[in-house]
């Protein structure tokens, strides 16, 4: 057996979220204690081709981020599409190729223009061919009902070929990050009314037997049950097409009118309009007390820090005083961060053959990445202390993903406890002997 | 009280979904706000350049005045028509013959352009309120008449009978098988009226009256001051769409909840 079969055969490559959620994890903490170290003494930063913040926006939306939709996507398309894994062969090349993206954007300023050609390439290429991976299969899809995961792709693979596009033209890339960050919305939009649905009516199931139990006690205890509570029986939850489809346009529109016409009113208008549509979107989400459920409240954050992201970019651009960085980092910190947490936690731990997980940790890392979010927009309010509450926001990111990358990187190298032997969720053998 | 209660439940996820609506009307802003990048503000100024105006204009004093002429007006030439469309078209619903005679004449009235009526009423009424009020009138009596004769053409003939058969009492017989009924098609003929009379009235006062919304546009269009006149428009609409969601459109679906239970 040679290293690559050796390497392959680990627990790590058995399905392909696991490394690229642990690399997310680890990597994510290690860009903002990089980012830190450069805030407080100006060192820990690559010179890249448009300076400091470039590298922190570029490395932290196309490598972290897209680290993590790799992960997720390359587990979940074959699961929506009833299709084989993909194997152990395509992880570790995605995964080869993402990590030499990563280097050559590192290396592109030391490199000159040779780097930067590499780091176009590599970059540019780790997005197509995870978008060459899932295509065929979304698209011979009976009912094609995933497509949305396959145009997000596609849009955000344009984000990254535009933002190496102009570094080559010597062009200030960043907007194109700015549509990244847009077509991540899109992408969390779409990913979480998957989610969403298994895990709030979860939460609903956990309350009907809330409701069933008590009922129970109170006629062993002589008291009688409130009648109009046959009124209001839960629902099921449904994450509804019209109003996700109104918030999806909503931010592809903001995201393209801001790339073409940046820091107009007239993309403010539709930032705020966004913000609307995503609100409008929490609809669906009102199901009552089961909401208060740990995931489902992580993930009805989410909605809530894209709005007001949303939200405080429109004012922003319309002339109120406030830094635009503020709401854009409502989106990346705190929409971005906490989806991908949660994400990390469930689909990782479900699709490892765990259950979720109940511990204590999960809630401090949630309110961690959260405070992080708050705090960070608070820097960019007027009159607000910029730098301790940024480095202040830098740390409770720090302490929400490092403990992450601790916990769920203990799920994620380690065989499964069940019969499985790739990416099936809990398997029912082991709920019969536990 | 179950009604009331159903209501209140039902609330907060009817205001909830107002967002969408934001979302749609925020939506028209950029594109508001686009049509004045391209044009220039003298032709059409941009949505904030309106509305502080119009915060300027409520925030003097200037805006209420104006607005209680205009409300006064089409309230008033609304509630006539309200009065005589819902009764005549009930009674007219009541005969066949009355019906049918009835039709051709509320198809001249309605095809009849209310700026028709508005010199016919400058003729009669002068500066005076009578204009807009009988414009306002004249506009919105139809809508409500054809609503009321449907509500009465359309009575089920076959619960009539039921209710008969059951000698069910004259009072019962009224509040449970002919209001109902009659409400759910006259509710939504008023609610189309009520915005029919808020644009007529506007109309009206603009060619008639010395003050009102549609007068103080008339200032401002001989002044070429756009941003007071779209800054007038958006309270006009801005109110109706207050009135038609808030208050309006809530009532409509508890009126016509009882349709869709196939009751």
């Amino acid at each position: 057996m040679n290293v690559f079969d050796r390497l392959a055969a680990k627990p790590l490559f058995m399905c392909s979220f696991r490394p690229f959620f642990l690399v997310t994890a680890i990597y994510g903490v290690a860009l903002l204690l990089g980012w830190l170290g450069f805030l407080a003494a100006g060192v820990g930063v690559p010179a890249v081709p448009g300076g400091p913040i470039v590298w922190h926006a570029h490395e932290l939306v196309f490598g972290f981020g897209l680290a993590a939709v790799a992960g997720f996507v390359l587990t979940a398309v074959p699961e929506f599409t009833s299709t084989a894994a993909f194997g152990r062969r395509v992880t570790i090349a995605m995964l080869l190729l993402w990590a030499g993206a990563r280097l050559a954007f590192w290396l592109s300023g030391a490199m000159g223009s040779m780097g930067e050609m590499l780091a176009a390439l590599l970059n540019s290429g780790f997005m197509a061919a995870l978008v060459v991976l899932v295509a065929p299969r979304l698209w011979h899809d009976p009912e094609r009902r995933h497509l949305s995961f396959l145009w997000g792709l596609a849009a955000m693979w344009l984000a990254v070929t535009g933002f190496h596009a102009d570094v080559l033209r010597g062009v200030y890339p960043m907007p194109w990050v700015l549509a990244g960050v847009g077509m991540m919305m899109v992408l969390i939009i779409v990913a979480l009314s998957r989610v969403s649905m298994r895990i709030v009516n979860d939460a609903l199931e956990a309350e009907r037997l809330r409701r069933a139990a008590q009922y129970t006690d109170g006629r062993t205890g002589g008291l009688s049950r409130r009648p109009d509570e046959d009124d209001d029986e839960l629902l099921d939850y449904r994450a509804r097409p019209p109003r996700r489809n109104l918030a999806i346009f909503g931010v592809a529109l903001y995201t393209a009118v801001a790339l073409a016409l940046p820091g107009s009113a007239i993309s403010g208008w539709i930032a705020l309009a966004a913000a609307a549509a995503v609100l409008n979107l929490l609809n669906d989400w009102h199901v009552g007390r089961a909401l208060l459920s740990r995931w489902a409240l992580m993930l009805y954050t989410v909605y809530w820090s894209m709005a007001l992201g949303y939200a405080l970019i429109g004012l922003s651009l319309l002339g109120v005083p406030v830094a635009p960085s503020a709401g854009l980092h409502l989106l990346t910190v705190g929409a971005m961060g906490v989806s991908i947490f949660g994400v990390l936690c469930i689909a990782g731990r479900t699709h490892a053959g765990y259950a979720l997980d109940t511990r204590p940790w999960v809630q401090i890392a949630a309110v961690a990445i959260g405070v992080a979010a708050l705090v960070r927009a608070a820097s960019g309010l007027p009159g607000a202390a910029a730098a301790g509450l940024q480095a202040m926001s830098v740390v409770a990111w720090a302490i929400g993903y490092g403990l992450a990358a601790v916990f769920l990187g203990a799920v994620f190298v380690r065989a499964r406890p069940d019969a499985g032997t790739g990416c099936e969720e809990v398997m029912e053998d082991v709920d019969a002997k536990a | 009280m179950r009604l009331l209660r159903a209501w209140a439940a039902g609330l907060p996820a009817y205001l909830w979904s107002g967002w969408g609506a934001i979302a749609s009307l925020l939506l028209f802003f950029a594109a508001w706000e686009a049509v004045s990048l391209v044009y220039g503000p003298l032709v059409m100024p941009d949505p904030r350049s309106a509305f502080g105006t119009l915060l300027g204009l409520v925030e003097s004093g200037a805006a209420w005045p104006e607005l209680a002429a205009t409300a006064r007006r089409a309230l008033t030439g609304y509630a006539l028509s309200v009065a005589a469309g819902s009764l005549l078209g009930l009674l007219a619903g009541l005969s066949m013959t009355a019906s049918m005679m009835s039709r051709p004449l509320v198809t001249v009235l309605m095809g009849t352009p209310p700026i028709a009526w508005l010199v016919l009423a400058m003729l009669w009424f002068g500066a005076s309120d009578g204009t807009p009020v009988f414009t306002v009138f004249v506009a919105a009596f139809p809508v409500i008449f054809i609503g009321a004769l449907q509500g009465t053409r359309t009575l089920d003939n076959q619960l009539r009978g039921m209710a008969e058969a059951f000698r069910l009492p004259p009072r019962m017989m009224f509040t449970d098988v002919y209001l109902p009924h009659v409400v759910s098609y006259l509710f939504p003929a008023w609610i189309a009226a009520l915005g029919t009379s808020w644009k007529v009235v506007v109309m009206a006062e603009l060619l008639a009256t010395q003050d009102g919304v549609g007068a103080a546009l008339a200032v401002s269009r001989s002044h070429l001051d756009t941003a007071a006149t779209m800054a007038w428009i958006a309270a006009v609409v801005g109110l109706l769409l207050a009135v038609e969601y808030l208050v309006l459109e809530p009532i409509k679906r508890e009126v016509e909840r009882w349709r869709e239970h196939g009751a």
